[in-house]
């Protein structure tokens, strides 16, 4: 890779005594390893943040005799992911904080307090995101660690204030626009809002911690319920991590099942949130239309996978059980024709109407220079007018071997975003349209996977395109069968940090608006 | 000028959308009005499991009590999977397997691990109960309830 | 028999005998008129996204707003803690003076009328105004920060449209050289006025939209924002009268378009009464239509709208026709 070797020589004159290793990238998932030191830690990141990269992810993983905390970096032009660790005193750990120059690190690191008990000098807000009152431990820490009584006084995140001439209005958990369980705890200057700040937590299950619990095998069920409309995009991100962890290879067909099943999946969602979207703005109509199509595909894959949301398909080294060659594919070709139809009654009902344009035309944008910051992908990224999609990135599954179109939007503002999802649609339309045309014959599966799963000792970075923006699993192998740490990034996340920007100073009509354009998944956020 | 243009464009974006609507409401419902009709329930539709007989001995199933899906449910919905050796049979005959119905999620490790193929999914779509115990099958009992129907 | 209901008629005079009557079938027709108009909306919804709608209780689920009506009359009347009694108790009931008094002057028919009134309109306007206040006084009264922010909301709106409202219709009122709505309905025997005035119709008609809070105007109740606007705190049998009023106040709005612009209760072979009733109603089926298929406007589009488009037209609209009359 061009610029791993560029920053390796650019790196090692400036910081002589730090270590940058490269890393196979095939097995491991990203490209330079470099071991920080808390000293050096913020040169390393403004090195970084100079040279235009974003970060994917921060995490921490607890290996008894330290705690390590692990930064993701990587660019929107070239894929060159670096993983930079910091090790931690268990006993004392603390860190610098690096929010104030890549702001999601502020609920990364809440996050990491949380589940570690880290500290991170100079952050600005260093209060609980996820957890309840009645946590005692650090959940996520190997042994049980106790909260001491300081840091309990953090757990309650937020508790507004009354000023003069504002006041607040807590949208959510119960709420019929925040599609879930989100709680936006918003302060209102009459119908102008003065600040947003989510509150999460309301759908948290710990599926990090299950995955510590359970064996590779069992914890297939559990990705579908972190993103229940994308299911399957989840199931294959944690597939194809396990299989690169354990070097398990995947026959043609198997992988022609997925990315169309994948973009069925990616369609699913997307008829979703184009019910939700206008039902935010007041039209209930299009809900029930994008629901009859939506229905359509819900019938083709019960008819391959035996569900209809939360979908457990795929396993290490192929698939379930293998498609019905005749059924699903003049189901699927029916469906692409009917859709195609529906996709200009859409046009006519919502995208040409005025009321609906006015509502969300230069509202809500995002400027292209704050994906660095923010780290926001999918979608989001691409309406502001960066080509920016792990299917091209970093082809999985058959994507490398299909020629399709990555659409952009303009400005970044919410009709940006409306437009670039209708057009992802026709474009999974076509790449399923070509997925069936070029299906190979063969096996669905290979048949050299041990029933019992122990992968070598090492970690793996895995990252697919959901339809919500970059979903990654990284994973950290003991040689035991069930996996030491697992973590997820997903997309919605740094999605969701973009809105208290987003709605400072807007009309509540027009936060509602742009809450519903990123088109959040809470259990996704909450995991 | 531009205004007036906008505002007749404005008002036929809006005579189209309304075309839309009234076309809907013309055309004929795309629901299944449930009780009254119903769907076809697709073959590989998952519900709860269920134990496959013995073609060679109906009066048996074709489990062997080894426990292998018992270890691999990832929610510890199977208890109980117990058997007896009956006089004159190599293998062991089950006599008891709970499912747990309320926490399992019809992943399918279970019907994957047996080495003998005796779970399936049943395609029993509405399961009603009164109370969790309801949900709580003994998937032996109900073999021996099916076997008598068939 | 007959003799003595003549003789209570001369006792106590024949104008109150026809108003209490009138009163009686003012309240027969706002209930059975309710109750047709949410079975009705529902199909209407129902067939729109292409699924049936209500169709369980009675013949197409035509008693389905009955078992409804049943149902929130059973409810409990939860009165939350902070609510500000006198007010939170007062708006429910209020709501339905104005709905009353402006079934009065509506003339069905010929002679099918409460009280012709000579200056029927300013009636008219005059009561439902008093539907905001009412709006207002359940927002305010509810102590909750959504109910509070629809029922300003409603306030600037209703302002708002009201002058639309009124400008649109006093080109016909010069037309016709009358206040009364007979009058006004008997002027179009031969033209309606929408004919000579399609641009006031328009405008009233968007005007009454917004002031009967319907889609997309419908911001004091703005569902997705507001979760449910001035009536988030009402439940039960006060929930239902506001329920009430909303669609009673489109029929009377779509009446009042009728007898002003499509000739009232005019028209050949039936009966007035019917056609009064099917032009009507199919005013209020546009309604309908109209919140099934379009958003909702945003807060300060929907008062740009009225004060830089509808006001300004409609003032032209009235210039115009005083001109053309007076010339």
């Amino acid at each position: 890779m061009a610029l791993a070797t560029k920053i390796i020589e650019e790196f090692k004159p400036e910081f002589k005594s730090v270590d940058i290793a490269e890393v196979p990238y095939e097995k491991q998932g990203y490209h330079l390893a470099i071991e920080a030191r808390t000293g050096n830690l913020l040169n390393i990141i403004d090195f970084l943040d100079r040279r235009d990269f974003y970060i994917i992810d921060l995490f921490c993983v607890d290996y008894q005799e330290y705690l390590e905390l692990v930064y993701f970096f990587s660019t929107h032009r070239e894929l060159c992911r670096i993983k930079v660790t910091l090790k931690l005193d268990p006993e004392k750990p603390v860190a610098p904080t690096i929010s104030n120059v890549y702001t999601i690190a502020r609920w990364y690191e809440r996050e990491i307090h949380e589940f570690f008990g880290v500290y991170f000098e100079g952050h600005p807000n260093l209060t609980y995101l996820f957890l309840h009152e009645e946590i005692g431990h650090y959940p996520l820490r190997k042994k049980h660690v106790a909260v001491p009584d300081h840091d309990k006084k953090l757990l309650n995140s937020f508790k507004p204030h009354e000023e003069e001439n504002s006041f607040f209005i807590n949208l959510g958990p119960q709420h019929p626009s925040t599609h879930g369980v989100l709680r936006v705890v918003l302060k209102m200057d009459g119908e102008y809002l003065v600040s947003a700040e989510p509150v999460l937590g309301y759908l948290h299950r710990m599926h990090e911690k299950m995955a510590e619990n359970r064996s590779y095998m069992q914890f297939l069920p559990n990705p579908a319920r972190m993103d229940y409309p994308g299911a399957l995009l989840f199931n294959l991100a944690y597939v194809e991590a396990v299989e690169k962890l354990c070097g398990i290879e995947v026959p043609e067909r198997a992988k022609y099942i997925r990315t169309i099943t994948c973009e069925l999946n990616r369609i699913a969602s997307h008829l979703l949130w184009l019910g939700a979207f206008p039902a935010d703005l007041g039209a209930l109509t299009p809900f029930m239309y994008a629901f009859d199509d939506r229905e359509n595909i819900l019938d083709i894959l019960e008819d391959v996978t035996g569900s209809r949301l939360t979908y457990c398909y795929f396993r290490f080294g192929g698939l379930y059980n293998d498609i019905n060659e005749e059924t699903f594919i003049d189901a699927t070709k029916r469906f692409i024709e009917r859709m195609r139809e529906r996709l200009v009654m859409y046009d006519k009902l919502i995208t040409g109407n005025v009321i609906f344009i006015n509502r969300i035309k230069n509202i809500g944008i995002l400027e292209q220079g704050q994906a660095k910051k923010y780290g926001f992908s999918g979608p989001v990224i691409r309406s502001t007018g960066m080509p920016f999609d792990m299917r091209k990135v970093d082809p999985y599954a058959a994507y490398g071997s299909i020629d399709f179109e990555i659409p952009t939007g303009h400005i970044g503002d919410n009709m940006d975003r409306y437009l670039v999802r209708m057009k992802e649609i026709e474009v999974s339309l076509n790449i399923i349209e070509e997925g069936i045309k070029r299906l190979p014959s063969g096996p669905f599966k290979t048949e050299k996977v041990p029933k019992k799963l122990k992968p070598p000792k090492g970690d793996i970075y895995n990252a697919v395109e959901s339809t919500r923006g970059e979903t990654g699993v990284y994973i950290v192998s003991d040689e035991s069968d069930t996996p030491y740490r697992m973590r997820w990034r997903v997309p919605s996340y740094s999605n969701l940090m973009t809105f208290p920007h987003l709605a400072r100073g807007v009309l509540i009509a027009d936060a509602i608006a742009t809450l519903g354009s990123y088109d959040i998944v809470v259990p996704e956020i909450d995991r | 000028m531009r205004v007036i243009a906008d505002i007749v464009k404005g008002a036929y974006s809006l005579i189209v959308g309304m075309g839309v609507t009234i076309r809907a409401f013309f055309s004929p419902v795309v629901t299944c009005q449930y009780p009254r009709e119903t769907v076809n329930i697709s073959p590989r539709f998952r519900s709860h499991t269920k134990l496959v007989g013995d073609p060679e001995n109906p009066d048996r199933t074709k489990c062997i009590v080894c426990g292998m899906c018992e270890r691999n449910c990832p929610s510890h919905s199977i208890k109980k999977v117990e058997g007896e050796k009956k006089e004159g049979e190599k293998k062991k005959t089950a006599t008891s397997y709970i499912l747990d119905f309320t926490t399992c999620s019809q992943c399918g490790m279970c019907v994957e691990s047996c080495p003998v193929d005796a779970l399936e999914f049943s395609d029993d779509y509405n399961p009603v109960g009164s109370k969790r115990e309801d949900f709580h099958y003994d998937l032996v009992k109900e073999y021996e309830k099916r076997k008598k129907t068939i | 028999m007959c003799d003595t209901i003549i003789n209570i008629v001369n006792i106590v005079g024949k104008e109150v005998v026809r108003t209490v009557v009138g009163l009686i079938g003012v309240f027969i027709v706002v209930l059975g008129n309710a109750i047709m108009l949410t079975w009705t909306e529902r199909k209407v919804a129902g067939h729109i996204q292409r699924r049936i709608g209500p169709k369980e209780v009675g013949p197409f689920g035509l008693l389905q707003s009955f078992a409804d009506s049943v149902k929130l009359l059973g409810k409990e009347l939860l009165t939350p803690a902070n609510v500000e009694k006198p007010l939170y108790y007062l708006a429910p009931t209020l709501i339905f003076v104005p709905v009353l008094v402006t079934f009065v002057v509506i003339p069905f028919d010929g002679f099918l009328q409460v009280k012709d009134i000579n200056t029927g309109i300013l009636v008219i306007l005059a009561f439902s105004s008093l539907t905001v206040l009412s709006i207002l006084i359940g927002g305010w009264g509810s102590d909750n920060k959504y109910s509070l922010i629809g029922a300003v909301r409603s306030v600037a709106q209703n302002i708002a449209y009201e002058i639309p409202l009124l400008l649109s219709l006093l080109p016909i009122i010069f037309m016709a050289n009358s206040f009364s709505l007979r009058d006004i309905a008997e002027a179009q025997r031969g033209v309606w006025f929408v004919v000579y005035q399609p641009i006031a119709f328009l405008i009233f008609f968007v005007a009454s939209v917004a002031e009967t809070n319907r889609t997309p105007f419908d911001l004091p109740e703005a569902e997705s924002e507001l979760v449910a606007g001035f009536h988030t705190e009402y439940s039960g049998m006060r929930f239902s009268l506001f329920f009430l009023a909303e669609y009673t106040n489109m029929f009377i709005v779509s009446a009042i378009a009728v007898t002003f612009f499509l000739g009232g209760y005019q028209g050949p072979v039936l009966p007035g009464v019917v056609w009064f009733f099917i032009k009507t109603y199919a005013l209020v089926f546009v309604l309908l239509w109209f919140r099934w298929t379009f958003p909702r406007v945003r807060f300060d589009q929907l008062l740009n709208f009225s004060w830089k488009i509808l006001i300004p037209v409609s003032f032209l609209n009235l210039l115009v026709t005083g001109g053309i009359l007076k010339i």
